[in-house]
């Protein structure tokens, strides 16, 4: 007994003299958290090592789960005390773990390193960018755009979407391609289709290129219920109730995935994260940009993944390389590889490693040129609840069970009580 | 009533040694969860910055909140169903698998089947049974000359799910009546044969107060898993974000703990949960008393 006493005593002062003695020299081991894929963790591993190649005493350790298992984990393990040193951040989450202080203010580390912002896409910095420093860095966005099937708009003779569109010509496309094939009186393939619950697939564009506003400037009022957010509202009531050309959600829901890759619908809206995916169809599509108003606006959203230091982690130099190098041209180009994404750096954007890139032969220019009229997607504390009021509250429209108007009127307050409470 | 054997001398020792596994997990895991979401119930906490105490403002909180009176509301119109339901049809099921006939353990293993199955893989051949215009059960009305049926729209969707729930639970409840019946010793029948009894009355007043005991522990278990229930009613039911079109409270308790920072309000609703199970079990104990007949 004695014996394994001493024993502990040792190994354990061994351990805690290697915590106080770290000096930049010696190796030390930081840990990555990220969502993602399984087969994201390869490319994540390639970056590592290749990091690991330039910085030889920083070891890094990769985690990789699925987006519900990684927010669960990483609530946990802040809770605990023990967060990874590095992880992933979805921007508009962003202000709900700042504000509650579990993140490092990079901004000593952007002053260390002259010209560290030069390269960046401005809108992309903006949602991390606070009073006094960024506490994050975005690593990749996503612009969302009109994607469509062209073998359906070849088969409908339907022109294929331009950059000149607008909502109405989107509509009348649309309702060319809604098709009762077998003719027994069920449509069979839906002209347009996107997800109406989150903001971010089509019903933000469409508010903002209406001319109106989803959340006023200081956060306190949620202004999907203004008018000019309801003629877009009306929009998409208009293509589900009136056209039929959008389906409803229950006509969704039976196929449990995405409408688009089943081949059942001829135009979505959506980010580059869908690319991957569409990339294994056996049909032909490609991208055009989102279409303008009827009162000659447009905007379409943008959207970033980023990076966070934990405040508590133990080696913040150590963390902040192994940012830097992912934020660096070289780590931008494997990034891009994944193909889930637009890389912040705008020469590496621009460069053929997104461009052509050979998973698929589209128009990836769409995506870059969006940015021009592209607005950022919110980034407001308590994000999650704010976004579910809305969300499940408009849902009975959507599954035809309540009218649009009325449910505006009672979504609203109760997305403003949730702004009240997480002020 | 006392049963076995008791432990005498070093036996005790033994006895607890081999006990402790089980009794430390359960007293850190089960009691020191219970414990922990009891005092998180009082406190405000979003996980991230220290827990602040709050008093009863959590449970004040939980009559106001619409979004969980609603899921509270669906969690006991789910479990008025499936608690019958799955009792009386596990029963039923155990009684015609009770006998000697071709292949019975071919039929009990189907029976058995959707438990050792992933609820998951199950779920999402439901929907594929469920489909308004894709379903195979609608495909089968049509051909009959029957209108399609939304099985999963709002106003069906509560029936669906329980139906699922239903399903998979009869090879729990059906393990559980074939051990009660298989109990019943032979020569109550035989005697009452020879008094005349017909199979009728054998089946009222034979079989059914002597499996009384496995009705009463079926209903105290179903009820604990109706008020559990989540795998099947979330696959089936699921809209973005943790939504559903029947959100059952573990819906509620999850998305405040994760999703909405509020572990406390959480905890209380887990609290206000089991409080209303577990009155459900003094009834149900109480009835015991009355109706469970023991041999």
């Amino acid at each position: 007994m004695k014996k394994i006493i001493l024993l502990t005593v040792i190994i354990s002062s061994i351990l805690l003299t290697a915590c106080a003695n770290n000096k930049s020299n010696e190796p030390v081991t930081i840990s990555y958290m990220v969502w993602g894929a399984p087969e994201e963790l390869e490319v994540w591993q390639t970056i590592v090592d290749e990091f690991q190649v330039a910085n030889p005493n920083i070891k890094v350790n990769v985690e990789v789960s699925d987006w519900d298992t990684y927010w669960t984990k990483l609530k946990t393990l802040l809770a605990a005390n023990t967060p990874p040193d590095v992880f992933a951040m979805d921007a508009p989450l962003y202000l709900d773990y700042q504000s509650r202080g579990v993140l490092l203010n990079l901004q000593p580390y952007i002053d260390k390193t002259s010209g560290f912002l030069d390269g960046f896409y401005p809108v992309t910095l903006e949602a991390y960018k606070l009073s006094d420093g960024y506490y994050g860095m975005p690593r990749d966005f996503q612009t969302i755009v009109l994607f469509y099937n062209k073998d359906m708009f070849d088969a409908a003779g339907v022109a294929y979407p331009t950059a000149d569109w607008t909502y109405d010509d989107l509509r009348a496309a649309a309702k060319d391609l809604t098709i009762d094939i077998d003719g027994d009186g069920t449509i069979d393939q839906y002209g347009f289709s996107a997800d109406l619950w989150d903001m971010e697939l089509v019903w933000s564009e469409a508010i903002w290129s209406w001319g109106g506003e989803v959340i006023n400037a200081d956060h306190t009022k949620t202004l999907i219920g203004e008018p000019a957010a309801r003629e877009a509202w009306q929009y998409f009531y208009d293509l589900m109730f009136v056209d039929k050309s959008m389906p409803d959600a229950n006509t969704t829901g039976q196929y449990g995935g995405d409408l688009f890759q089943a081949g059942k619908v001829a135009m979505t809206s959506i980010g580059h994260w869908a690319v991957p995916g569409y990339a294994t169809v056996d049909f032909k599509w490609d991208v055009a940009p989102m279409p303008t108003s009827p009162t000659g606006g447009r905007a379409t959203s943008v959207n970033s993944a980023g990076f966070v230091v934990a405040k508590e982690s133990k080696y913040p130099d150590a963390a902040w390389e192994f940012v830097k190098y992912c934020l660096s041209e070289t780590g931008q180009k494997r990034l891009t590889e994944l193909g889930l994404a637009i890389p912040v750096l705008e020469s590496v954007a621009n460069s053929p490693v997104f461009l052509n890139q050979s998973m698929v032969d589209i128009n990836q220019q769409v995506f870059l040129d969006s940015l021009a009229f592209a607005k950022m997607k919110p980034v407001v504390k308590g994000y999650d609840e704010w976004a579910a009021a809305i969300g499940d509250g408009m849902a009975p429209i959507w599954l035809g069970e309540a009218e649009l108007n009325p449910t505006l009127d009672e979504v609203v307050p109760a997305a403003d009580a949730v702004l009240e409470a997480n002020k | 009533m006392e049963y076995g054997l008791k432990p005498l001398g070093r036996e005790r020792f033994w006895l607890l040694l081999l006990l402790a596994p089980t009794l430390i997990g359960l007293i850190f895991g089960a009691f020191g969860s219970i414990l922990a979401t009891i005092i998180l119930s009082f406190m405000k906490w979003d996980l991230l910055t220290p827990p602040t105490w709050a008093g009863i403002e959590n449970y004040i909180a939980l009559f106001t909140n619409e979004k969980f009176n609603t899921a509270l509301t669906n969690t006991i119109k789910f479990s008025a169903m499936y608690v019958p339901g799955v009792v009386i049809i596990s029963m039923f099921v155990a009684i015609l698998l009770n006998r000697k006939i071709k292949g019975v353990t071919v039929f009990r293993t189907i029976y058995f089947l959707p438990c050792v199955t992933s609820a998951v893989a199950t779920a999402l051949i439901w929907n594929m049974i469920y489909g308004k215009d894709t379903g195979i059960l609608n495909y089968v009305i049509q051909h009959l000359g029957g209108q399609s049926i939304c099985w999963l729209c709002t106003d069906k969707a509560m029936m669906s799910v329980v139906i699922v729930n239903i399903w998979g639970a009869i090879g729990e409840g059906m393990i559980i009546f074939l051990a009660g019946l298989t109990a019943i010793p032979r020569e109550y029948y035989e005697a009452t044969k020879v008094d005349g009894a017909n199979e009728i009355q054998q089946f009222f007043r034979i079989t059914i107060p002597l499996v009384t005991p496995s009705i009463f522990f079926m209903t105290l278990i179903a009820t604990i898993n109706a008020f559990q229930a989540y795998d099947y009613i979330y696959m089936l039911t699921r809209r973005s974000q943790g939504d559903s079109s029947v959100p059952v409270v573990v819906f509620s308790i999850y998305r405040n703990a994760w999703n909405f920072f509020n572990y406390g309000g959480a905890s209380a609703q887990a609290i206000e949960l089991a409080i209303i199970v577990i009155v459900l079990m003094g009834i149900y104990f109480w009835m015991e008393k009355r109706f469970v007949v023991y041999e």
